[in-house]
């Protein structure tokens, strides 16, 4: 039997990976904690008398939450083993989002959760989701990226990349930790049911028009929110640490993601696009989504998820496709095989 | 004294916020959850509703109300225990080889380019389709049958009317499974590649894409590399190469690369070095190589002169001074309207003899992609006398 703490489960793939949890068997207890009041689809499962989910507010990016929260009673009681961090992807931070202790709050949190699952005593297992737009993409890039792929340590990375990137170095650094078993989970754009897109950097937060790169239209990979929260699943079970890609069987274009998400992608050439980035950014509004990360994200890529079918059993099970919604829009939608 | 303390206040007002209490020690996110009303939870949530929702809680704060007499929670029913959907997933195949031609539904002709096509090349497109397993129609390396829909009447026309293609030995090319072609390279703009690929569909039952290997730095160029993306072309790495082998594809490689390009007049149908990587990928996949002679790709503009140092200054592989180019323009680039011929050889399956291991000794590699460039330049002797 589990007991899992979970950790931005508020934000739209953590309150998956919650359900999902809640209705496997082998976990006893979740605790949840999230930025926000508890989310409307947990309230059928904090009822009873002895409830198996638990919900609190905590603000992980700080240490004395983080602190109080692995030390609180209700942590002890539940002998909390396994602690899956989410991190922060409901929108990407604005150029402008405070930092905390000099760095993203993203990294903040994956620092402080992961540390303080270190010195946990009871927590045995430490389950963490990441992007695989941490890989470097050159020109002519194969298309299917594995685990051992090369990151993209280039200084000059746009900033949301960059704390990816940095929360990959940092679960990276404990892989071989004897005590804590380490899971990194590197998925890509991420749909759920809706047309909602999350992890891509140009097409997740607001719904909107996009400013692309003219001339270029990447394949870009998929999976499904309950496919993510299915892989978190035997990732809490496995016994074997390590860094795993998940993925969908589905590709997409760009233009035909944003198109069948409900967001208009206008293709500008290069330069007129870091105009418009730092005109945007003059005028003090938030930075482009994906301006600054226009030129890396010319170039497309897959995930070769064979070692977490191998290892972890998992396969994705849902398809992406699409359906027409109740404006008679088309929409990609999630639906299970 | 004072200053102290108000130095105290700012610094632990810049660490959590403004309008925060002190630190809270201990405090227990979870300590009233327990007793948690959904109802009552909704409620607290429409009262907060109105106000805009936290970007981040100023501290640890339970969601749970100050606890009150609320009638007992109803019993929620545990839910039904299920057994994790983990190994032994049925999985759909993906498919690799499209159906025999009287397997497929002819469809519908759609506009002028389609009625245009005669009923064979219908049948044979709406075969490519069912390449593509999923519901976004598109694979993984971004090939859209609908482009190939789209263009085909266009390279079609080219096939037939412009370069009046001949060829044969299509029974060498295998009818399903992974299999390698190998030609020679010419010409500057690839119609050579082009009209290989379409003469493998046009005369392959079930209809076969064959999937050109480009080269890398075609992916960077825009539009391009949009263009044969769609159209089934991969760039080369190895990656790339072993995927499409795994995958049961047809692979047409051409492996004197860019040096076969803007090769000059004088050594026209004289192959280049080849390189060797398509002999470790056929043995890793055990896949028959099936060389094939293009003759027509060195007459289609023949390069009198490559102005390198200017190529090298200007970022581009070379820079060819042709008959018309640069005289014409961009112009100056299309090919001229020569015959093609093609001619298909017999498989050479050296991993029957060798096996996947053998794509390990350099030495055997090298010498297997000499036999290969051996045949080719039989193939082409040959077919051009």
């Amino acid at each position: 039997m589990k007991h899992v703490l979970v950790t931005h489960a508020d934000e739209p793939i953590g309150r998956r990976v919650v359900k999902t949890l809640f209705h496997d068997p082998e976990v006893l207890h979740i605790l949840a904690v999230g930025d926000g009041p508890s989310p409307r689809g947990f309230d059928r499962f904090l009822g009873g008398a002895q409830p198996r989910l638990a919900y609190a507010r905590a603000d992980i990016a700080r240490h004395r939450p983080v602190a109080d929260l692995f030390r609180s009673p209700r942590f002890r009681e539940a002998e909390i083993d396994t602690v899956v961090h989410v991190p922060r992807h409901g929108a990407p931070a604005a150029a402008s989002a405070p930092l905390v202790a000099g760095v993203a709050e993203r990294t903040a949190e994956a620092r402080l959760v992961l540390q303080h699952s270190l010195e946990a005593t009871g927590v045995e297992s430490f389950v963490a989701i990441g992007s695989a737009f941490v890989y470097r993409l050159p020109p002519g890039n194969a298309n299917r990226l594995d685990e051992e792929s090369e990151l993209d340590l280039d200084p000059d990375v746009a900033p949301e990349a960059r704390s990816w990137i940095d929360c990959d170095m940092i679960f990276h650094g404990e892989l071989h930790n004897d005590r804590l078993r380490v899971v990194l989970l590197r998925v890509p754009t991420v749909v759920a049911e809706g047309g909602f897109v999350y992890l891509h950097p140009l097409l997740a937060g607001r719904p909107g028009a996009r400013l692309r790169r003219l001339g270029y239209d990447p394949i870009c990979a998929l999976v499904s929110d309950k496919d993510v929260a299915r892989a978190v699943q035997s990732a809490v079970h496995t016994r074997r640490p390590g860094i795993y890609n998940v993925a969908g069987n589905e590709a997409l274009p760009l233009s035909i993601l944003a198109r069948w998400t409900g967001r208009a992608s206008l293709p500008v050439p290069g330069a007129l696009l870091g105009l418009a980035d730092r005109a945007s950014r003059l005028l003090g509004r938030e930075a482009l989504p994906g301006a600054a990360d226009a030129a890396r994200l010319r170039f497309g890529f897959t995930l070769d998820t064979r070692r977490a079918e191998r290892e972890l059993g998992f396969r994705p099970i849902n398809r992406i496709g699409l359906a027409r919604a109740g404006d008679g829009s088309l929409r990609l939608e999630t639906a299970s095989l | 004294m004072k200053e102290l303390e108000v130095a105290t206040a700012d610094a632990w007002e810049e660490a959590i916020g403004p309008g925060v209490d002190g630190p809270a020690l201990g405090r227990d996110p979870f300590e009233d959850v327990i007793e948690v009303d959904p109802f009552v939870a909704r409620l607290e949530r429409i009262a907060l509703g109105a106000a805009p929702r936290a970007r981040r809680a100023p501290r640890l704060q339970a969601v749970a109300p100050v606890p009150r007499e609320a009638p007992e929670a109803p019993p929620v029913a545990r839910p039904v225990a299920r057994a994790p959907e983990r190994p032994a997933i049925p999985l759909r195949r993906r498919r690799t080889t499209s159906p025999a031609l009287t397997e497929v539904e002819l469809p519908e002709a759609r506009g002028l380019l389609d009625r245009l096509l005669g009923e064979e090349d219908r049948r044979r497109l709406a075969a490519l389709s069912h390449l593509v397993d999923g519901e976004t129609a598109y694979d993984r390396f971004g090939f859209s049958p609908e482009t190939i829909r789209t263009a085909f009447p266009w390279f079609h026309a080219l096939y037939r009317w412009y370069f009046r293609v001949r060829s044969e030995g299509h029974e060498h090319v295998p009818v399903d499974g992974p299999a390698v072609l190998v030609a020679n390279h010419g010409g500057i703009l690839p119609f050579d590649a082009a009209m290989a690929v379409m003469d493998v569909l046009l005369h392959s039952d079930p209809p076969r894409l064959a999937r050109a290997i480009v080269d890398r730095w075609a992916g960077s160029l825009p539009w391009v590399n949009i263009f044969y993306a769609r159209v089934g072309q991969v760039i080369g790495t190895r990656e790339n190469f072993a995927d499409l082998l795994d995958d049961g594809q047809l692979v047409l490689v051409f492996p004197e690369g860019m040096e076969g390009v803007r090769k000059p007049i004088t050594q026209r149908y004289r192959l280049q070095a080849f390189r060797v990587g398509f002999v470790e990928q056929a043995l890793r996949a055990r896949a028959p190589i099936v060389p094939m002679a293009i003759v027509g790709s060195d007459d289609q503009a023949p390069i009198l002169y490559d102005l390198k140092p200017l190529a090298r200054s200007l970022g581009l592989p070379f820079l060819p001074v042709t008959p018309t180019f640069p005289w014409l323009g961009p112009l100056g680039l299309l090919p001229y309207p020569v015959g093609y011929r093609i001619v298909y050889g017999e498989p050479l399956s050296f991993h029957e003899r060798f096996g996947p291991e053998g794509a390990n000794d350099a030495r055997l590699v090298r010498y297997l992609a000499n036999q290969v460039r051996r045949a080719v330049q039989l193939l082409l002797d040959r077919s051009r006398s």
